[in-house]
C-alpha cells in the first residue's frame, strides 16, 4: 500500500521531517543531549530491576514539550507474572 | 532621518539570506524611500555579486571603519534604482575586522542618510552574527521548510531574544506548493507550530532567482514571478502596510499529482 502511494504521488515524507524536528527541538530547547537520556534509563532500569522485574527492552524515556512545559516521560513494562523481588519490607539502601 | 536597521540572518548558510537582503531592498527602494544594503559577511561578501555590484567596489565598509575612507566614498549607488546604496563588506579581512562597537557606530552614521539600514549577516552564530545583530532595531530569520534550517532558525530565535533584539520575524523561503500540497515538503503551518515568531513573508521556489541572480539583478527591480512578488509584499509589509501574508497558492489537481517541481 505504501509502496502504491509512493509510486502514484511521490515520497510523503513531510511526516517524518515534522517528528524530527520537534524531538530535535525539545532537546535543543532543554539543552539535554539525546545521549543523555540513554543514561537515564540505563539508570532507571538498574534502580527498578533491583525491585521489579521488568521487560528492559522496552523501556521507554522520553522528553515532551507541552506549550512550554518540559517533562520527561518514562514509561516501563513490568514482565507478567512477576513478584516484587527482594525483601518487601527493605527501604532502599540508605545513601550515606 | 527616520531610520530603521534591520539584520537579515538565519544559522544555516544557504537559506537565502543574501538573495533576501538584495530583493527587498530592491523593493523598499521602489516604494520610494531610501535604503542602505549592508554586507555583513566580512571575508565571504556576495551582496555585491548578487546586486551586480561587484566591479564598482573601491572601498568597503572596513576601510570606513578603520579611517582610511570617508563613508560616502564607500557606499555604492545603484544605477537602476536611485535611492538604493550598497556598503560592501571587505573581502580579504576577517570577522575580527569589524567589532558589534564598531558596526553600531557604522549604522548611526548611515541612520543621517537613509531610512532602511539593511544588514546581509553571515551564517553561523559566532562574531559576525553577534556584530551584525548588535546595530538591529529589527531582525528578520530566513528559513527554508527543511529540517536542519529550520531546527538552525530556532536556535538563532532564541539568540536574538536573549540579545533584547526580539521578537524575530520570519521569512520562510524555497516553499513549493506542490510538494506541500502531496505532503511532501513542511508546510507554513507545521514551521509555525514549532517555530514562535511571526511570519512576515513566504517566498516561494523560483526559477528566477538564479537567473537572476546569474545576472546581478535581483527578480525584485522587474522579475513577474512568484518569488518577485512575495518579496514587493514582504517589502510592503516592513514599509508599515498592513498586508496579510498569504500562502502561495499551489498547481492544479495535475500538477499536484504528476508535478515534481
Amino acid at each position: 500500500m505504501n509502496s502504491f502511494l509512493t509510486r502514484f504521488f511521490g515520497p510523503r515524507s513531510a511526516d517524518d521531517a515534522k517528528n524530527r524536528l520537534r524531538l530535535v527541538l525539545i532537546h535543543d530547547r532543554a539543552e539535554i543531549p539525546p545521549g543523555l537520556l540513554d543514561e537515564i534509563k540505563n539508570d532507571i532500569i538498574a534502580v527498578i530491576s533491583r525491585r521489579l522485574q521488568i521487560d528492559t527492552a522496552h523501556v521507554a524515556v522520553n522528553m515532551d514539550d507541552e506549550a512550554g512545559e518540559r517533562r520527561l516521560l518514562v514509561d516501563i513494562p513490568i514482565l507478567q507474572g512477576t513478584r516484587p523481588s527482594g525483601r518487601l519490607s527493605a527501604r532502599p539502601p540508605a545513601s550515606r | 532621518m527616520e531610520s530603521i536597521v534591520i539584520t537579515v540572518t538565519s544559522g544555516k548558510g544557504g537559506v537565502g539570506k543574501t538573495t533576501s537582503t538584495a530583493n527587498i531592498g530592491c523593493a523598499l527602494a521602489q516604494l520610494g524611500r531610501k535604503v542602505c544594503i549592508t554586507d555583513g559577511d566580512i571575508g565571504l561578501r556576495n551582496l555585491d555579486i548578487v546586486m551586480g555590484l561587484e566591479n564598482r567596489i573601491v572601498y568597503d565598509s572596513v576601510d570606513v571603519v578603520e579611517g582610511r575612507c570617508k563613508l560616502k566614498q564607500a557606499l555604492i549607488r545603484d544605477k537602476r534604482l536611485e535611492s538604493l546604496f550598497l556598503l560592501p563588506a571587505a573581502q580579504t579581512r576577517d570577522k575580527t575586522a569589524m567589532n558589534p562597537q564598531q558596526m553600531t557606530a557604522l549604522c548611526d552614521q548611515l541612520r543621517e542618510d537613509f531610512e532602511f539600514i539593511l544588514i546581509d549577516s553571515p551564517a553561523g552564530i559566532e562574531q559576525g552574527f553577534q556584530t551584525s545583530i548588535a546595530p538591529a532595531d529589527k531582525v528578520l530569520v530566513i528559513t527554508n521548510p527543511e529540517v536542519s534550517s529550520v531546527r538552525d532558525a530556532d536556535r538563532v530565535i532564541g539568540l536574538v531574544e536573549s540579545a533584547g533584539k526580539g521578537p524575530a520575524q520570519l521569512i520562510i523561503n524555497r516553499i513549493i506548493a506542490a510538494r506541500v500540497a502531496r505532503k511532501d515538503m513542511l508546510s507554513v503551518e507545521d514551521i509555525m507550530e514549532v517555530l514562535t515568531s511571526n511570519v512576515i513573508g513566504i517566498v516561494p521556489e523560483d526559477e528566477e532567482i538564479l537567473s537572476a541572480s546569474n545576472r546581478g539583478s535581483p527578480v525584485a527591480i522587474s522579475g513577474k514571478g512568484a518569488a518577485a512578488m512575495a518579496y514587493r509584499d514582504i517589502a510592503r509589509r516592513i514599509n508599515g502596510e498592513n498586508l496579510p501574508v498569504q500562502m502561495p497558492r499551489s498547481g492544479g489537481l495535475l500538477h499536484r499529482i504528476f508535478g515534481r517541481a
